[in-house]
C-alpha cells in the first residue's frame, strides 16, 4: 500500500473519487431505506401488500397506513433530514466554524418561544396553529440576530447564542407559570416524525425544496468564501450578497424543519463533519452529499423510533442523538474532523 | 383544557426529572394495604377540641392524627373529595382542573378557603399552611410526587396523611379513606349512596343493550405523544363509572405498569385497527364543554378511524367528565353517559 493509498483511506476517499458515483451510491441507499421506511411500523404489513398500496390502492387498513401515514412521514423525513443537514453545512461553511448549527441562530429557540407564547394565550392549538406560531417565531428571531450581527460570523453566532439564551429564559419562565403551556411544549420540544401527516405540510416542504435548489446554486461562491473573506474578494466574490443569501437559506431550511418536525439538533452538526471528506474540500459536493445524508440518517432513526418499543413511539430526536453521537464521534477519530 | 390538565401533577415529576409522561404510579397494593387504620368506625368519633387520637394507615406510614379533626389542610386529589365531604377545611392547595365538575355551593366553598399550595406539590407554601394551624394535612398526590414535598417540616406543623391515587378506579376506596381521614365519613355516605342509586338506576335502563356490547376507549389522560393514541380498557378513567353502569370493556393493556399504565395504553395509531377493530361500540373522552381533546381528534381525523366497524354502524359516544374521582364528580359522569347512550335505547 502505498502513501498515497493509506492517506487515501484514512480520509475515507481519494481526493479526485468519482464524487458522482458516490452520489449516486448514497441516492441509491436513500431509495433503499426509504422504500423500508414505509414498509415497517407498529403494524406488520407484507412486503406485497406495501407494493399495491403504493401502485393500486384500495382502501383497506393496510393501504391506508403505506399510503396515509408511512408514506407522507418518510417524504417528511426526506425533506427535514435535507433540510437540516444543508442548514448546517452552510452556516459551518459561512462561519468558518465546526461547531455551528442551524440553531445558531436563534431559530429553535424562537420557534420554541412562539410555540410557548402563543399557547399561553391559547393560540398555538393543534398542528396547524403550532406550526404556524414555530415558522413565525423562527424567522423573527433569524432576522433579529441577522440584523444584530450581519457584519461579521463572530457577532453573529454570539448575538444568536445571546438570543437563545434570552429567548430560552423567558420562555422557560412562562412554562413553569402555565403547567398546560408546558404540556403543549413538551412534547413539542422533542422532535418527532410522527402524527405530522394531518398538518399543512405543502408550504413549508415546498420552501424547503426551493431553498435545497438555491443552496445549490450558492456552491461555487461558497467554495471560494471557505478560502476566507480577503480570497474571496478577490476572486470577486461579492462576499455580503453571499453571506446575507446563506442567511435567509439558513432561516427558511431550519426554520421549515423546524416547524414540521420539532427541534431535531444533532443533524445539522453532525451530517456535514461527517461526508466533509468525501466531498475532497468541494462546497457544492458538501451540500450535494449532506442533502443526501441528512435524509438517510433521518430515515433510519424515524424507522428505529417505531420499533424500538413495543407499544408506542420513541421521537426521532431522542433516537437521532443516541445514534447521531456514537456516530460522529467515531466518524471523528477514523477520519479526523476535517478543514473547513 | 381541562383533560390536559389531568396531567399536572403527574407532570411536576415530568419537570424535575424527564420528559417522560408519568401517571398515577405509587403501587396499588399500597394504598388499599395502608388502610389498616380505624376504618370507618374512627372517622365520626369524638366531639370538638377533643383530644383523642388514632393510629390511620396512608401512603406515608401508621400516623396518629387527631380521631375528630377540627382544622384541616387537604392538597391534590384530597380537595375535592373533602370539600364535598364537608370537611372542616382551612386551607387547600388550588385545583383546577376540578372546577368544572363542581357545583355552585362547592365551587364557593372551593373560592373560599385559604389556598395553602399551587397547582404542583413543588408549589406548597408551608408558611401559609403553618398559618391556617391546621391539626391534620391531608396530601392527595402521587406517591412519586411525595418527592416534591418537605414532609419532615409539614409534619413539624401537623400529622400529615399521603393518600393519593393509584389506578384511576381507586378514587372511591382512596377518596372514602380521605375522608374518613378527616372526620367526614357522614356527608360522604350520602353522596356515595346518592351515585350508588342513580348508577343502578341507569344500569337497569341500559340492562338490554350494554351488557351485549364489547366496549373500547379512546381517551386523552396525560398529553398523548404524536402518532400515538391513549387506548382505555376497563377500570381507567373514561370507563369505569361506564362500567357501573353495564358497559364492558374488552381486552388488556399488553404491557401493564403502574398507576394508569395498568389499565391504559399509548399504542401507535398504526395499531388503531388491531386494537378498536373488534369493538361494537366505541366511547371517546370530551372535554367538560363538550368539545373533542386534541388526541382524539387527531385519531377521528384519521381514515383507519373512518374504517372501523364501530364507527361505520354509528356506534360512537362522547363521554365528559372522565376525570371524575368523587361521587359527586360521578354523578355527572353518569348524565353524561345517560345523555350519550340514549340513542342505543331506540335501536
Amino acid at each position: 500500500m502505498t502513501v498515497k493509498d493509506r492517506e487515501a483511506r484514512r480520509t475515507g476517499t481519494a481526493r479526485g473519487a468519482p464524487q458522482v458515483g458516490l452520489l449516486l451510491g448514497g441516492l441509491a441507499l436513500l431509495l433503499v431505506i426509504a422504500v423500508i421506511s414505509v414498509g415497517i411500523g407498529a403494524r406488520s404489513i407484507p412486503p406485497a401488500e406495501v407494493i399495491r398500496a403504493l401502485l393500486a390502492p384500495a382502501g383497506t387498513d393496510d393501504h391506508v397506513i403505506v399510503r396515509e401515514l408511512r408514506l407522507p412521514r418518510a417524504l417528511l423525513a426526506v425533506a427535514v433530514g435535507a433540510a437540516l443537514a444543508v442548514a448546517g453545512t452552510l452556516i459551518q461553511t459561512m462561519t468558518r466554524n465546526p461547531l455551528a448549527e442551524p440553531g445558531i441562530l436563534g431559530v429553535t429557540a424562537g420557534a420554541g418561544f412562539a410555540i410557548t407564547l402563543g399557547s399561553a394565550y391559547g393560540l398555538a392549538a393543534g398542528p396547524a396553529g403550532t406550526m404556524g406560531f414555530a415558522i413565525l417565531g423562527s424567522v423573527l428571531a433569524a432576522v433579529l440576530v441577522t440584523a444584530v450581527g450581519r457584519h461579521s460570523p463572530l457577532r453573529l453566532v454570539l448575538t444568536g447564542v445571546a438570543l437563545t439564551a434570552v429567548l430560552g429564559g423567558v420562555a422557560l419562565g412562562l412554562r413553569l407559570m402555565s403547567p398546560n403551556v408546558f404540556d403543549v411544549y413538551r412534547f413539542w420540544s422533542v422532535g418527532s416524525l410522527a402524527s405530522r401527516e394531518q398538518a399543512p405540510i405543502l408550504v413549508p416542504v415546498t420552501a424547503v425544496v426551493v431553498a435545497l435548489a438555491c443552496a445549490l446554486l450558492l456552491g461555487r461562491s461558497l467554495d471560494a468564501l471557505a478560502l476566507g473573506e480577503n480570497v474571496a474578494h478577490t476572486l470577486g466574490t461579492r462576499v455580503n450578497r453571499i453571506r446575507g443569501a446563506v442567511l435567509v437559506l439558513v432561516t427558511v431550511l431550519s426554520g421549515a424543519a423546524t416547524a414540521l418536525a420539532g427541534p431535531i439538533l444533532f443533524v445539522g452538526l453532525m451530517v456535514p463533519h461527517l461526508v466533509r471528506r468525501v466531498a475532497g474540500g468541494s462546497v457544492p459536493w458538501l451540500l450535494a452529499h449532506s442533502m443526501v445524508v441528512g435524509p438517510i440518517l433521518l430515515l433510519f432513526a424515524d424507522i428505529g423510533s417505531r420499533v424500538l418499543l413495543p407499544t408506542g413511539e420513541v421521537p426521532v430526536a431522542i433516537v437521532t442523538a443516541f445514534l447521531g453521537g456514537p456516530m460522529l464521534i467515531w466518524a471523528v477519530r477514523r477520519y479526523g474532523a476535517g478543514t473547513l | 383544557m381541562s383533560i390536559r390538565r389531568s396531567a399536572v401533577l403527574a407532570g411536576a415529576v415530568a419537570l424535575a426529572l424527564s420528559l417522560t409522561a408519568c401517571g398515577g404510579s405509587s403501587d396499588a397494593d399500597g394504598n388499599d394495604t395502608g388502610n389498616t387504620g380505624n376504618g370507618a368506625d374512627g372517622g365520626s368519633a369524638g366531639g370538638a377540641e377533643s383530644n383523642e387520637t388514632r393510629v390511620f394507615g396512608a401512603d406515608n406510614g401508621d400516623i396518629t392524627i387527631p380521631a375528630d379533626p377540627q382544622r384541616v389542610v387537604a392538597t391534590g386529589y384530597a380537595v375535592p373529595v373533602l370539600i364535598e365531604a364537608g370537611a372542616p377545611l382551612v386551607g387547600i392547595s388550588s385545583w383546577q382542573r376540578g372546577e368544572p365538575m363542581m357545583n355552585e355551593e362547592d365551587l364557593a366553598t372551593y373560592e373560599g378557603i385559604t389556598r395553602v399550595a399551587g397547582e404542583l406539590a413543588a408549589e406548597t407554601n408551608y408558611e401559609a399552611i403553618a398559618g391556617v394551624e391546621p391539626d391534620l394535612i391531608v396530601i392527595g398526590v402521587p406517591a412519586p410526587v411525595l418527592g416534591d414535598l418537605d414532609l419532615d417540616r409539614l409534619e413539624s406543623i401537623a400529622p400529615v396523611v399521603a393518600i393519593g391515587p393509584t389506578i384511576p378506579s381507586a378514587w372511591r376506596e382512596l377518596s372514602r379513606l380521605q375522608a374518613d381521614a378527616a372526620g367526614a365519613l357522614e356527608r360522604f355516605d350520602e353522596v356515595q349512596a346518592e351515585y350508588e342509586a342513580a348508577a343502578a338506576e341507569l344500569a337497569e335502563k341500559y340492562a338490554d343493550v350494554l351488557p351485549d356490547l364489547d366496549f373500547g376507549h379512546i381517551g386523552a389522560y396525560g398529553e398523548v405523544a404524536g402518532g400515538t393514541f391513549q387506548r382505555e380498557f376497563g377500570g381507567s378513567w373514561g370507563t369505569n363509572v361506564a362500567e357501573d353502569i353495564g358497559a364492558n370493556y374488552y381486552g388488556e393493556v399488553k404491557e401493564p405498569g403502574p398507576g394508569s399504565r395498568a389499565v391504559s395504553e399509548y399504542p401507535s395509531i398504526e395499531e388503531l385497527p388491531d386494537a378498536l377493530g373488534d369493538a361494537e361500540a366505541i366511547t371517546y373522552t370530551v372535554n367538560a364543554d363538550g368539545s373533542v381533546p386534541e388526541p382524539v381528534q387527531y385519531v377521528m381525523d384519521s381514515e383507519l378511524w373512518q374504517n372501523l366497524p364501530a364507527v361505520k354502524a354509528g356506534m360512537t359516544f362522547p363521554v365528559r367528565y372522565t376525570e371524575a374521582a368523587t361521587y359527586r364528580q360521578a354523578v355527572l359522569a353518569l348524565e353524561a353517559l345517560d345523555e350519550s347512550f340514549a340513542p342505543l335505547l331506540d335501536r
